[in-house]
C-alpha cells in the first residue's frame, strides 16, 4: 500500500513539477529549520555546555555522591511506577475495550485527568492528602509513615502523572481487535490466563511496549509533581531533574548540564526505541 | 451429541433477541438456523456455545443440563464469522492451540499433536500451508483452517456462525459441498447460521426458520419449501410475488397472496383466467429466464420465470410486448390467524392491488 501511495504521489509530482517542487522544498526547509532551532541546537548545547570544562569534570559531575543518589532514586521511581502503570493500564484498557458497563465514559475521562491537569497541581493534591496539614496527615504521623517529602510521595506522584500512557496506547488497539480471538481461545478450552498470555498479550505487545517506553521517559523526566512532594533533600529525595535544578540555581552550570545530558540521552534512546517499535508494528 | 433447547429467552436491554424457543436436535443432525438479520439465530447459536448467557430456559446436551456449564467444559467447536484465527501464530500453531492448552495430565505429547494437526491439514486439503500466517491466506483457506482448528479438540458439537458470509460466490459453492462431505465423514452434530436460504436448503438436513426471535418452522429443506407453515416462511424461502388487498379475496384486507415466479404461466394468446401484462424487462440468467411484467389492470409489477428451452419455443418476445399471465396456485395467508387458505381455481382473476417483488 505504501508503494502504491508513493507512486501516486510521484505521478502528482510529475503533473506540475516545477511549482510543486518549489513548494515542497520550501515546506521542508521551514519544518527542518524550526526543528533545528528549537530542538537540535538546544540538544547540542546541553552536551557542549556539559563537556565545556573537560571530560573529566563531566564524569566527576555524574559520579558525585548526590548525583549518584539522584540517579538511583530516579531509577527506583521508574522501576516501581512503570510495572504498576503497565499492570493497571492493561487492566483498565481491557475493561474498557472488552466490556460494556455503566460509567465507562466516566472512567475514560478519569484516565485522561493526569494529562489535563498541571503536574504541579497533581503534586499539591498529594500534599493535601498525605501532608502533615492534610486529610490523612495526622493518621500517617501517628503511625510514623512518611509519604510527603519522601520516596513514597515521589513514586505516587510519578504514577499519577504517567498513568495515561499505557492505557491510551492500548485502548485503540484492543478496541480494534474486538473479542473474537479471545472467545475462540476459550471455546478451544483455554483458561483465562492461557487466553491472556497466548492470545491477548501477543496481539498488544508492540502497543504495550510503546506505551511503556513513553511512560518510562516521562517517569524519569517528571519535574513539576515530583518537585512539590519531594522536599528537595539532597542525597535523599532528589531525582535527576530536581538535581539539575539545584545545580543550576547554584550557578554550577557545567555540572547541571552534565547531569541534564543524561536526560537528553534518555530522550534520544527513547526516540530510537520508539521508532523501532513503530517500524515493527507497521510490519 | 443431541441438543435440547427448552423455553429459552434472551434480551439485550429492551430488545428481545430470542423469545421462548424450543428446539430438539438429534445426534449427528446437520441443522441450518435460517432467518433475516435480527431474527435471533446467531444469539441462539452463541447460547448453545455458552458465549452468551440465557435469561430463562435451559439447554441440554444429551439430557445433561448445560445451561450454566462454562464454555471451556462444553467441548463445542465454534467457527466464527470472521474466522478469528490467531494472527500471530502460524497455521500449524493455530490448529494445535486447542490441544496445547490442555492441562498437563490430558495433554497429548508433541508428536501426537503434530500428527493430529497434519491429519487435519490433510482433511481440509491445506497441508502445504502449515508454516504460513493467517494474513497470507485467502478467505476460503482461512475458513477451512478455522474449521480444522475447531475440529482439533474433537468437539461433540460443531457450531458455525455465517460460515461462508464473507466469501465470493464461487468459493462459497465449493465450500458448501466440502462442508457437507466433512459432516458425512465425521458425523458430528452440526449447527450453522445463515441468512442465505439457498445455502440452508442446499446443505442442511433440517432447516429451522427463525424470525423476530421465534422459530417459524422446523423441517427438512423440502418441507419448508413445499409446505411453508406461514406467510413469513413462504416469502423468505425463494423468490416470490406478493399480492395483497381487497380485490384478492372477497374484500378481505387481511389476506396476502403469494405466488412463486416459476408458477406463473405466460401465454401469447388469451386463454382461461389470465391477466394481460406488459413486458418491462427480460433477464437471461444461465438456464432460467426471468420476466419483469406490469399488470395492465392494476399497474403492479410482478416477476415470472421459465426455463431457457421454454423461452426458445416462446420467443420472439421483447420489451413492451403484451403477454397473458395465469396465476395458478396462489397461496393466501390470513395475516391475523396465520392460517393458510389456498386458492386453486380462483386463479387471481381480479387479483391484487399491490404486488411486490421479493
Amino acid at each position: 500500500m505504501i508503494v502504491q501511495e508513493t507512486t501516486i504521489q510521484a505521478k502528482r509530482l510529475n503533473a506540475n513539477s516545477q511549482p510543486f517542487l518549489l513548494k515542497k522544498w520550501l515546506l521542508i526547509t521551514i519544518a527542518l529549520g524550526f526543528l533545528g532551532i528549537f530542538i537540535l541546537v538546544p540538544l547540542i548545547a546541553v552536551f557542549t555546555e556539559g563537556l565545556s570544562k573537560g571530560i573529566e569534570l563531566y564524569f566527576a559531575a555524574l559520579t558525585e555522591k548526590d548525583a549518584l543518589s539522584a540517579i538511583k532514586l530516579t531509577l527506583i521511581t521508574a522501576a516501581i511506577s512503570i510495572p504498576v502503570n503497565t499492570i493497571f493500564g492493561v487492566v483498565a484498557a481491557w475493561a474498557i475495550a472488552k466490556f460494556n458497563f455503566k460509567g465507562k465514559n466516566i472512567l475514560i475521562t478519569l484516565i485522561d485527568i493526569p494529562f489535563a491537569v498541571s503536574p504541579v497541581i497533581a503534586g499539591l493534591v498529594f500534599v493535601l492528602l498525605f501532608g502533615s496539614q492534610g486529610l490523612l496527615g495526622p493518621f500517617l504521623e501517628a503511625n510514623n509513615i512518611k509519604i510527603i517529602f519522601g520516596v513514597p510521595g515521589i513514586v505516587l506522584a510519578t504514577i499519577f502523572v504517567t498513568f495515561p500512557f499505557v492505557v491510551r496506547e492500548l485502548l485503540p488497539i484492543m478496541q480494534e481487535q474486538g473479542t473474537e480471538e479471545e472467545q475462540a481461545a476459550i471455546t478451544l478450552g483455554a483458561s483465562g490466563w492461557q487466553m491472556f498470555f497466548r492470545v491477548t498479550l501477543p496481539n498488544i505487545k508492540w502497543g504495550l511496549l510503546y506505551g511503556v517506553i513513553l511512560c518510562n521517559a516521562r517517569a524519569m523526566g517528571e519535574f513539576g509533581a515530583v518537585s512539590v512532594v519531594s522536599g528537595h533533600i539532597r542525597g535523599l529525595t532528589n531525582t535527576i531533574p530536581l538535581h539539575v535544578e539545584i545545580l543550576y540555581n547554584e550557578y554550577n552550570f557545567s555540572a547541571a548540564f552534565a547531569v541534564a545530558s543524561l536526560l537528553a540521552l534518555l530522550a534520544i534512546v527513547t526516540l530510537i526505541l520508539k521508532s523501532i517499535v513503530e517500524w515493527k508494528t507497521k510490519k | 451429541m443431541g441438543i435440547t433447547i427448552k423455553e429459552v429467552s434472551k434480551a439485550f436491554g429492551t430488545f428481545a433477541a430470542v423469545k421462548n424457543v424450543n428446539l430438539e436436535i438429534p445426534t449427528g443432525d446437520f441443522v441450518a438456523l435460517l432467518g433475516p438479520s435480527g431474527s435471533g439465530k446467531t444469539t441462539l447459536l452463541r447460547m448453545i456455545a455458552g458465549l452468551e448467557g440465557l435469561d430463562s430456559g435451559n439447554i441440554f446436551f444429551d439430557e445433561i443440563d448445560y445451561t450454566y456449564k462454562p464454555i471451556k467444559e462444553r467441548n463445542v467447536g465454534f467457527v466464527f464469522q470472521n474466522y478469528a484465527l490467531f494472527k500471530h501464530m502460524t497455521i500449524f500453531e493455530n490448529i494445535a492451540f486447542g490441544l496445547k492448552v490442555r492441562p498437563r495430565k490430558t495433554r497429548p505429547s508433541k508428536n501426537v499433536i503434530a500428527d493430529k494437526v497434519n491429519e487435519l491439514l490433510k482433511l481440509v486439503q491445506l497441508d502445504h500451508l502449515a508454516t504460513r500466517y493467517p494474513s497470507q491466506l485467502s478467505g476460503g483457506q482461512r475458513q477451512r483452517i478455522a474449521l480444522a482448528r475447531a475440529l482439533a479438540v474433537e468437539p461433540d458439537v460443531l457450531l458455525l456462525d455465517e460460515p461462508f458470509g464473507a466469501l465470493d460466490a464461487k468459493v462459497r459453492q465449493e465450500l458448501r459441498h466440502w462442508l457437507r462431505e466433512i459432516h458425512q465423514k465425521l458425523n458430528i452434530t452440526t449447527i450453522f447460521v445463515t441468512h442465505d436460504q439457498e445455502e440452508a436448503l442446499e446443505m442442511a438436513d433440517t432447516v429451522v426458520v427463525m424470525n423476530q426471535g421465534k422459530i417459524e418452522q422446523i423441517g427438512t429443506p423440502e418441507e419448508v419449501y413445499q409446505k411453508p407453515a406461514n406467510a413469513f416462511v413462504y416469502s423468505f424461502l425463494g423468490r416470490v410475488n406478493e399480492f395483497r388487498g381487497s380485490a384478492l379475496f372477497e374484500d378481505n384486507e387481511e389476506n396476502i397472496g403469494y405466488i412463486r415466479p416459476h408458477e406463473i404461466v405466460l401465454r401469447k394468446i388469451l386463454q382461461g383466467n389470465s391477466v394481460s401484462s406488459e413486458v418491462s424487462h427480460i433477464h437471461i440468467i444461465g438456464s432460467t429466464v426471468r420476466f419483469e411484467l406490469r399488470r395492465q389492470d392494476t399497474n403492479d409489477l410482478f416477476e415470472a420465470e421459465m426455463s431457457i428451452e421454454q423461452y426458445q419455443n416462446f420467443s420472439p418476445v421483447k420489451k413492451g410486448d403484451i403477454l397473458y399471465a395465469e396465476f395458478k396456485n396462489i397461496v393466501v395467508f390470513n395475516t391475523n390467524s396465520a392460517n393458510e387458505i389456498t386458492l386453486t381455481e380462483k386463479s387471481g382473476i381480479r387479483t391484487s392491488l399491490k404486488s411486490k417483488l421479493i
